[in-house]
């Protein structure tokens, strides 16, 4: 469904991404597992259009800074040089790094402009399905997201990217800042998510709370591919052992 | 305080109100300071005054269209001048003030600077409000400041295209991901903003004669009105104009008229100087605005 080939990313010289190969099958749960400034949230960033944005963005005051090579496809077709707004139509939506929410906007204000791009009738449906995956945001509809706990800024922010109706969903380090019992509240949803016939790509610093969930991972390390495989395959492997137990 | 006063205070605060209120507007959506929102406001007489006297035209569908013509022409301007500098606040700022002066000019060249231009008041006649004469335009202009606000509120908080230019100003790249392009939200923002400079100019230039230094006026009043309530906060905005509309009224009233536009300059200038933020302006980080 996603295929990524030999794709690099450099800010000023500085290589983000390293000629990365990551192919992402229909239906899949896939993880990109890295430390900190390994490239997860510029490779996410990439895949939705938002590097390229930046660096159209930085051309126009008349900057060189960002260069990104290689090719990305998505069903089939070229998407490197789609606009955001355009990878958004085709169905690629990106739940943020930190989960950012419109915080002077309501929780519902919140999950309607996540339905942006659809129509009436499947923001509609969209929203039951979000308040049935998140029952405690039914409670919160007419709060400002800003008053709002992390963990129920999260439950927006999925939500948002829900309503968008993905195809494929960018997950950037969805567990980051959540109390062990909150991510497992995420880890559920992601399951739910998926047998809605999403396919989802997400990244995290440790794997282990989301182990039992994925089909594939790959770990990165200064944007470069270290190993790839199935769970057990990277469990197996001792490079990749330091990216599940943070030894 | 005379009931003159208290009356002409108010309604002169709804003129700052309306005449500010795309500027605002637009800078609070898309971070662009429309320097040229002077000339549109002035554009909209001329334009409607062409409508009316060269088309013959009826007076609301001559309203409405200007109105439409105006707020184009702002959404343009975006797109083919500011859009190659977008971001870089300073090339904004010079560039619609550039488009701005090149419009006023444009009228003078045209020959749009006798005394001949006026549009007509909505209603004619007047009304006798505690003991003062009033006439119907500056009623309705009351009207129109409380009726926008209403129905910008309404745009903003329950319309699909208001949350989307309101998440695009709160954060861009949360917004760009679930698909809202930047470029059209501003090109929207600034485009609504040219309408209500339109809508403004309308309702307020049938109390004078049309001339072209009120292109200058305008953006100054809007200045002063933006940065003294603080850029881009509603609240501010209603507090502003009620704060400079009385103080021109008084100054006017005791000091003389040629001292109340000396009131906007002293307003400008004080806050910037003691609350660059305004009294209600929230700091915004850097990079969230750009
Ligand atoms: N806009 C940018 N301009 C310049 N350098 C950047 C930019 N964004 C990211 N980088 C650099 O690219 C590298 C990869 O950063 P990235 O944010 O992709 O890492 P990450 O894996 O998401 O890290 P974390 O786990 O901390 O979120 C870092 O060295 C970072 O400093
Ligand atoms: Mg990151």
């Amino acid at each position: 469904m996603l295929e990524i080939n030999s794709v690099s990313v450099f800010y000023e010289n500085a290589l983000a991404l390293n000629d990365l190969n990551i192919d992402v099958q229909q239906g899949e749960i896939v993880g990109v597992f890295g430390s900190n400034s390994a490239g997860k949230t510029t490779l996410f960033n990439t895949i939705a259009g938002l590097t390229l944005h930046l660096k159209r963005r930085e051309q126009r005051k008349g900057g060189e800074r960002i260069t990104i090579t290689g090719s990305i496809r998505f069903q089939g077709e070229e998407i490197s040089l789609s606009k955001p707004s355009d990878r958004v139509e085709k169905g690629i939506i990106l739940c943020r790094e930190r989960h950012p929410v419109f915080r002077d906007n309501t929780v519902e204000e919140n999950l309607r402009l996540g339905g942006y791009m659809r129509s009436g009738s499947e923001i509609k449906e969209s929203l039951q399905f979000v308040y049935d995956l998140f029952p405690p945001l039914l409670r919160l509809k007419n709060k400002k997201a800003g008053m709002l706990s992390g963990g129920e800024q999260e439950m927006v922010a999925v939500g948002m990217a829900l309503m968008a109706r993905p195809k494929l969903l960018l997950m950037d380090e969805p567990l980051l800042g959540l109390s062990p019992l909150m991510q497992k509240e995420v880890v559920r949803a992601v399951k739910k998510i998926r047998q809605q016939g999403v396919t989802i790509l997400l990244s995290e610093q440790y794997a282990r709370p989301v182990m039992p969930i994925i089909d594939r991972g790959y770990v990165i390390e200064n944007g470069t591919l270290v190993v790839s495989g199935t769970g057990q395959e990277l469990m197996d492997n001792p490079e990749a052992k330091a990216a599940y137990f943070g030894m | 305080m005379e009931a003159s006063v208290l009356l002409y205070g108010l309604v002169n605060s709804a003129v700052l109100m309306l005449t500010a209120l795309g500027f605002s507007l637009t800078f609070g959506l898309s971070g662009v300071a429309n320097f040229a929102h002077g000339s549109l406001y002035l554009a909209a007489g001329f334009i409607a005054w062409m409508i009316l006297h060269y088309l013959g035209l009826p007076f609301m569908l001559s309203v409405v269209l200007t109105i439409i013509i105006v707020g184009i022409l702002g959404a343009a301007m975006y797109r083919y001048i500011l859009m190659p500098v977008r971001g870089i606040a300073l090339s904004e700022v010079i560039a619609t003030f550039a488009v701005g002066v090149a419009i006023l000019e444009f009228f003078r060249w045209a020959g749009f600077v006798t005394y001949d231009f006026n549009l007509p008041s909505f209603v004619k006649g007047g009304v006798e409000i505690a003991g003062v004469d009033v006439d119907y335009q500056r009623v309705i202009i009351i009207g129109i400041g409380a009726g926008l606000a209403a129905l910008l509120w309404y745009f903003s908080h329950k319309t699909k295209i208001g949350l989307a230019l309101r998440g695009m100003a709160q954060d861009e790249y949360t917004a760009l991901s679930l698909g809202i392009d930047s470029d059209w939200a501003a090109a929207i923002s600034v485009g609504l903003g040219a309408a209500l400079a339109a809508v403004a100019g309308l309702a307020i230039l049938p109390l004078g004669l049309i001339s072209i230094n009120i292109g200058y006026d305008v953006l100054l009043i809007a200045l002063a009105v933006t940065v003294l309530g603080g850029l881009e906060s509603t609240t501010g905005l209603m507090v502003g104009s009620l704060i400079l509309g009385f103080a021109s009224v008084i100054t006017a009233n005791y000091l003389g008229p040629q001292w109340s536009e000396v009131v906007y300059l002293v307003a400008i200038v004080v806050v910037l100087a003691i609350k660059p933020s305004g009294l209600f302006g929230k700091f915004k980080e850097l990079e969230e605005r750009v």
